[in-house]
């Protein structure tokens, strides 16, 4: 076990060790026979998205394709944090082209259908991940399962191509990755 | 209220507190966040006696964060494979139990500051004849970086790019109204083994006004009754649901044929607040794998 989920399972027995704690109140309070208080803890399920990685081009040619690969280090890299085991509704959005501030120029990008993998044991690393971690080689234009979040989270490694033309523009290029997810089982 | 009263509400207080933050901080342990908001509970609940409700966010990152909370609509639904999705609907939503027109969400746009939390309240503000029944809408929180560095070229010439990582968590928010009930029929249920995993497929239908939540539970024994592997999984019927569970079969000495035992109750879920259970009927079902 890694140390991240050495912490992770620790804070969990003692998130369980408060909210048992809480519970045990009323019945001291009955043995001694004084007030009558209701003290119960609520742990609020949660539900967290973040992009612990962005997909980095970096600088790129005139020209020049440069992809980077879903196992790169420069890979785009979410995290989804929830309720173990429960499924998630997984939707990419992904631009078509990159624009400068200006808008006065564009650079295709591209995705394909193979530049996702999904690891629900979220223990990898884009580089290490292995097909027996979860999915591999997944479309990240149609994920059409759901994905188990697993005892701790999920993280998803995505892939891409920047496609500059020979006369392309210098200058910054930006564009927008939206990753929405929800839950099926509520 | 005595003194031994206030001691223990005071108690009660902190442990709620410290137990509320504990999740938060399990959930910042899991990584190193570059950004990303935290979303609590995962569904929210309004009601005809409670018309309004609240939900917390808190920003993760080292970075400030761009919120805005807005609604759209959509439900799990299945397709021909079993495969549940949940596709999102922002206009021209026609659904009778849609509550997207009339609910409202305060503040709908927000910077967070890095590690900031902050309230979002939402009121419901209903039609008069509403019919009995639950309707639904989802809360979508949307975040993006607040301040994104777009890196400026160094060079003549020179080409840079950078992705900006939006984030959208979509919650569930039910408004209950009148008499509300939920009751599964299932329709039909089978299993199948192939390349050492048990296919289990249901289909179920929800005959009540209102949304059934549970759990649905596969447990795979072999012909001697030994248990091969077991299976748990949320679920949620607002209609009608065709749902997959794939099983893999471990390692092992079983005998076959398998049979598969199925469990739906809507006690057990951890996700949701008793109070805020609506529960409905158990099902149980047994059959071979073919």
């Amino acid at each position: 076990m890694n140390t991240k989920q050495g912490t992770f399972s620790g804070l969990k027995l003692l998130s369980t060790v408060v909210v048992l704690a809480a519970l045990l109140i009323p019945s001291t309070g009955t043995a001694q026979d004084v007030a009558v208080g209701q003290a119960t803890a609520t742990v609020l399920a949660i539900l967290t998205v973040t992009a612990t990685s962005a997909l980095a081009f970096g600088n790129v040619y005139q020209g020049v394709p440069k992809p980077i690969a879903k196992d790169n280090a420069d890979a785009g890299v979410f995290r989804i944090v929830g309720e173990e085991d429960a499924d998630v509704a997984i939707y990419f959005q992904l631009p078509d082209y990159l624009a400068t501030a200006t808008g006065d120029d564009r650079m295709v990008i591209s995705f394909s259908a193979t530049d996702l993998n999904v690891d629900t044991t979220a223990a990898s690393t884009p580089a290490g991940f292995v097909a027996t971690d979860g999915w591999i080689d997944q479309d990240p234009h149609n994920v059409t399962t759901a994905a188990d979040i697993g005892s701790t989270a999920t993280d998803l490694y995505l892939g891409g191509e920047v496609i500059p033309s020979v006369d392309q523009t210098a200058g910054a290029y930006t564009g927008d990755i939206v990753l929405t997810v929800a839950y099926t089982g509520t | 209220m005595n003194r031994s009263q206030k001691h223990l509400s005071s108690i009660a207080g902190a442990l709620r507190r410290v137990s509320v933050f504990l999740v938060f901080t399990l959930a910042l342990s899991a990584s190193n966040l570059v950004a990303g908001v935290l979303v609590a509970p995962t569904v929210i609940f309004l009601s005809s006696d409670s018309r309004t409700g609240r939900m917390t966010l808190q920003n993760l990152g080292d970075t400030p964060q761009e919120v805005s909370v807005f609604f759209s609509f959509g439900l799990p639904t299945s397709d021909s494979l079993g495969d549940v999705r949940v596709r999102l609907q922002d206009s021209a939503v026609t659904d009778p139990k849609a509550c997207l027109d009339w609910v409202r969400a305060f503040p709908r746009r927000l910077i967070m500051p890095p590690n900031g939390t902050q309230v979002v309240r939402f009121v419901a503000n209903p039609p008069r004849d509403l019919a009995d029944g639950e309707y639904w809408a989802r809360i979508v929180v949307k975040t993006q970086d607040a301040t994104p560095n777009i890196p400026e070229p160094s060079g003549e010439g020179q080409i840079t790019t950078k992705l900006n990582m939006v984030m959208q968590t979509a919650v569930m928010l039910k408004y209950r109204h009148g008499d509300v009930f939920c009751e599964l029929e299932l329709k039909g249920a089978s299993a199948t083994f192939r390349d050492q995993i048990v296919e289990v497929m249901i289909d179920a239908n929800n005959v009540g006004n209102a949304s059934y939540l549970g759990v649905l539970s596969c447990q795979l024994v072999d012909a001697t009754g030994r248990e091969v592997a077991t299976k748990r999984t949320q679920l949620a019927v607002y209609r009608d649901m065709r749902r997959r569970v794939m099983i893999p079969i471990p390692e092992g000495e079983f005998v076959r044929p398998f049979e598969i035992n199925l469990n739906i109750t809507s006690k057990g879920r951890t996700d949701i607040a008793a109070e805020d259970m609506l529960y409905g009927n158990d099902i149980e079902y047994s059959a071979v794998v073919e």
